[in-house]
């Protein structure tokens, strides 16, 4: 009897599973993420797996000291999957990208990665 | 009701005096993704719902029997930081020779409290105390007629702090667990009557105390995709998170005589995340031949009911906020 129970709630879970949002995962970049680029580039954009509220959407990018190098506020692209943030002019060197999104079903997701400017 | 021992009253008075912190829903400790590890509890409380989980294996009989197990466990938030879960199984075990029997195993219970999340370090704690509640299950399987409690510290640690020298190594992850499990009385005694003498006889049934600790060793494709370097594998590839968990019992007190060992299985395998569920797959290698005889394996289907069913079961009982996230921590 408990595993007849048990069995009944898969095809639920199954059907949910294929209808509802999800947390919101960086599908890739540009910088590609640990990528070097050349020329520097004048934006960062990171693509999601899920659709964002873009109140709550940042993307901060440092370079080596620390310093923040973007401009601007994090502004949402496309179907509201894409996320991008200008930045200033970039010389050579290692840059890091800190993001953190909320995804229209409320949950948060947060992420780092770093992409080097070559000469 | 049994005094916690040392170890466990100072885990007690370190839980009262770490700050609360915030929970994300199933296992995201900043840009650590903890899965749910099939045969060690993963460190954080979640909702959830691991249905079914499949092993088979010849067990530890002599000779081995062949055993199948097939479970399900429900994990529910009370709060972002409190969980309650509630595990039952179902047991065939055909011996070689003689009749097969089947039945379920005592239902368990845990009551788990993830007191630290650390989202800069990848680190997470939290204290559990599970119940296996003696006289639910079939005693033909092995159910026993008294109840088991353990209280159990978990971690998990991710290396995503690692500096760049080695960042190939960050990808890695490390949980653990460690627990005491006491039995609800010590020993039964057997009365009974000697065949050949007549005489009355009794026999003391002891029961032991175990410490349950194992954990997992994980390497996550996800994390190296999105937070090391896009190294462009295919999709499959970068949902995969190789993994080998351990899991042992050792007795510690009231085994004498018993000739109890320290058994366990170590278990390589793999679990493949999806959007909302995942598939976990392990083979179970017994460490002794107390633990079984051949490999066997472990498969699991596990649902994130979080992002499932977001506004509804998805949801701690009593959320801390409106749904909306604070920032800055």
């Amino acid at each position: 009897m408990r595993l007849l129970a048990l069995a009944t709630v898969l095809p639920a879970l199954l059907f949910g599973a294929a209808a509802a949002h999800a947390h919101a995962q960086l599908d890739h970049a540009s910088p590609r993420v640990g990528g070097t680029v050349a020329p520097a580039p004048r934006t960062v954009s990171l693509w999601f797996t899920e659709k964002l509220e873009p109140a709550f959407s940042t993307i901060e990018v440092t370079n080596a000291a620390g310093a923040r190098v973007e401009q601007g506020r994090a502004r949402l692209g496309g179907d509201r999957t894409v996320l991008q943030v200008g930045l200033k002019p970039l010389p050579p060197g290692t840059y890091s990208v800190h993001w953190r999104v909320l995804s229209v079903d409320s949950h948060v997701t947060e992420g780092r990665f770093s992409f080097q400017v070559g000469q | 009701m049994p005094r916690l021992p040392a170890p466990m009253a100072a885990l007690a008075a370190l839980i009262s005096f770490v700050p609360l912190s915030d929970a994300s829903a199933h296992c995201f400790v900043g840009s650590r993704f903890f899965p749910a590890t099939l045969n060690v509890d993963d460190p954080c409380v979640a909702d959830e719902l691991s249905l079914p989980t499949i092993s088979v294996f010849k067990n530890e009989d002599v000779p081995s029997a062949q055993q199948l197990d097939i479970s399900g466990e429900f994990s529910k938030r009370i709060t972002e930081n409190l969980g309650v879960s509630i595990e039952s199984t179902w047991t065939r075990i055909r011996p070689p020779i003689g009749p097969t029997a089947n039945g379920f195993q005592n239902l368990e219970s845990t009551l788990k409290y993830q007191f630290l999340t650390d989202p800069t370090h990848e680190l997470v704690l939290s204290a559990a105390l599970s119940v296996e509640w003696g006289n639910t299950g079939a005693a033909q399987v092995g159910a026993e007629s008294f109840s088991v409690i353990t209280p159990t510290f978990f971690f998990g640690k991710g290396f995503g702090d690692l500096p760049d020298t080695v960042r190939f190594l960050r990808p890695f992850a490390l949980t653990g667990q460690i627990g005491y499990a006491v039995p609800s009385s010590s020993s039964r005694t057997i009365f009974g009557v000697d065949p050949d003498t007549g005489e009355s006889t009794f026999d003391v049934d002891r029961r032991a105390r175990f410490l349950v600790y194992g954990g997992s060793l994980q390497y996550s494709f996800p994390y190296l995709k999105a937070n090391v370097v896009d190294l462009g594998y295919p999709d499959l590839i970068n949902r995969l998170i190789p993994l080998v968990e351990a899991q042992f019992q050792t007795p510690v007190a009231n085994d004498f005589g018993l000739g109890l060992k320290t058994t366990g299985t170590i278990n390589p395998g793999f679990i493949l995340v999806a959007d909302k569920f995942q598939i976990g797959l392990e083979a179970l290698i017994p460490i002794n031949r107390e633990s079984g005889s051949g490999v066997g394996v472990m498969g699991q289907l596990h649902f994130y009911l979080d992002d499932i069913f977001p506004t509804t079961i998805g949801r701690p009982l009593f959320a801390s906020n409106t749904g909306r996230p604070t920032f800055g921590n």
